[in-house]
């Protein structure tokens, strides 16, 4: 049937090969380098980013929902995949609530995904994710709408720094800005990344770096650019606000993720 | 308890509906879509009514709050809804208010000689609510 999706083709980026498993009705997991996309019957039902907060992240941080509502659906319908229902039958959330919330989860992902159309490492058929399906999603709709929203961010500000490195501010005085804005531009520390401010507010990280860019546009936010200074490395400044890249590898994604794969394996 | 189409199907019940729609205002992606759109493009239509929701909310005219800023959790937009006359239609948008990160609107199309503005309003916002309380 599909067999020949089970080897990785790494020549092919990862969009084609979803539009092809789309149009096969196919139903997996579709894994790249940055993050799944789950399919059935050839529509996205969910996609998973370590750069963007997941479902759980943004319903129970929030205060949406209680901690203990999330895992008592996980614990009763993981198993089944059918943990969505669960916390809908299960009085957690309203229907509504969840298809926006999952919605939201799923583009926001799926941006990153298909951000750098990187290659597809491997198909693996029949894997379904344990939230099951909350509002299945065509796959051509996904990836147009990841395409629209990298142009958007372009038009805002061409610079795509803003998305991956650490943001630090240009003044520490205050300025009149729109609620969502100025509460993004406080979490800028001169250390974290777009996907680590997103998971500070629990926000969808497109929509914070949405922020970021228009911040950067207005000059009150730059990307802070390693710099390959030929002295000695400065000891370690915790209160100096100036250029002190940190790794590439930001923490914050690295435990969303280990709290991912925890989840899902307690799904099993 | 109502999901996204449900709640846009019964939005189309109110008279005079010709389409309703669930938008995402910082991205512009539409939800959720049923009935007509302007055009008969439902991706522009939202695209073009999510900048006028933006622009609203973040308005500090429009959108200012006195002595509470942004409500109990700084969040839901002070804005509540945004209505546009056209000599044959009203556009009504609706803002949803939830407690995780959202920034959605309903945007009702409605026609002008059959429609009910008030009754529409009324309605759009019970359904508004409805959708994320249940």
């Amino acid at each position: 049937m599909i067999t020949s999706a089970l080897t990785p083709r790494t020549d092919e980026p990862a969009s084609s090969l979803l539009g092809t498993l789309a149009a096969e009705g196919a139903s997996g997991a579709l894994s790249t380098e940055s993050g799944i996309v789950y399919l059935a019957a050839g529509h996205v039902v969910h996609v998973e980013s370590a750069l963007t907060p997941d479902l759980g992240d943004l319903l129970t941080h929030s205060g949406a929902l209680a901690p203990d509502g999330w895992w008592q659906a996980i614990d009763q319908a993981g198993r089944g995949c059918r943990v969505g229902r669960q916390l809908v039958d299960g009085g957690h959330l309203a229907a509504g609530a969840l298809e926006l919330c999952h919605l939201g989860a799923l583009f926001d992902a799926a941006y990153f995904v298909f951000a750098h159309d990187g290659p597809a490492l491997r198909f693996r058929p029949g894997v379904a994710h344990w939230l099951g399906a909350v509002r299945p999603v065509p796959v051509d709709t996904v990836l147009r709408e990841s395409r629209r929203r990298r142009e958007l961010l372009h038009r805002i500000w061409p610079d795509p720094a803003v998305d991956l490195a650490p943001l630090a501010r240009v003044r520490t005085d205050t300025v009149d800005l729109p609620a969502r804005r100025s509460r993004t531009l406080a979490q800028v520390d001169g250390v974290r990344t777009a996907a680590q401010i997103a998971t500070a507010l629990a926000c969808r990280t497109f929509h914070t770096l949405v922020e970021l860019r228009r911040l950067a546009a207005a000059g009150l936010v730059v990307p802070v650019v390693p710099t390959a200074t030929p002295a000695p490395a400065h000891a370690p400044a915790s209160a100096a606000p100036g250029p002190a890249p940190r790794p590439a590898t930001p923490d914050e994604p690295d435990t969303a993720l280990l709290r991912r794969l925890l989840h899902a394996l307690e799904a099993l | 308890m109502p999901g996204i189409d449900e709640s846009l199907l019964e939005a189309m019940r109110l008279p005079g509906a010709r389409g309703a729609s669930v938008v995402d205002w910082i991205s512009g992606l539409a939800l959720g879509a049923v009935g007509d759109a302007p055009g008969g493009d439902v991706e522009a239509t939202a695209a073009e009514t999510a900048e006028l929701a933006r622009l609203a909310t973040e308005s500090g005219a429009l959108a200012a709050v006195g002595g509470d800023p942004g409500g109990s959790s700084g969040k839901e937009p002070p804005v509540q809804d945004l209505i546009v006359t056209n000599t044959d239609s009203y556009h009504l948008l609706r803002f949803v208010s939830t407690t995780f990160d959202s920034t959605v609107f309903v945007h009702l199309w409605l026609d002008r000689a059959e429609g009910n503005l008030a009754l529409a309003r009324i309605r759009l916002a019970e359904m508004a609510d409805r959708l994320v309380l249940g």
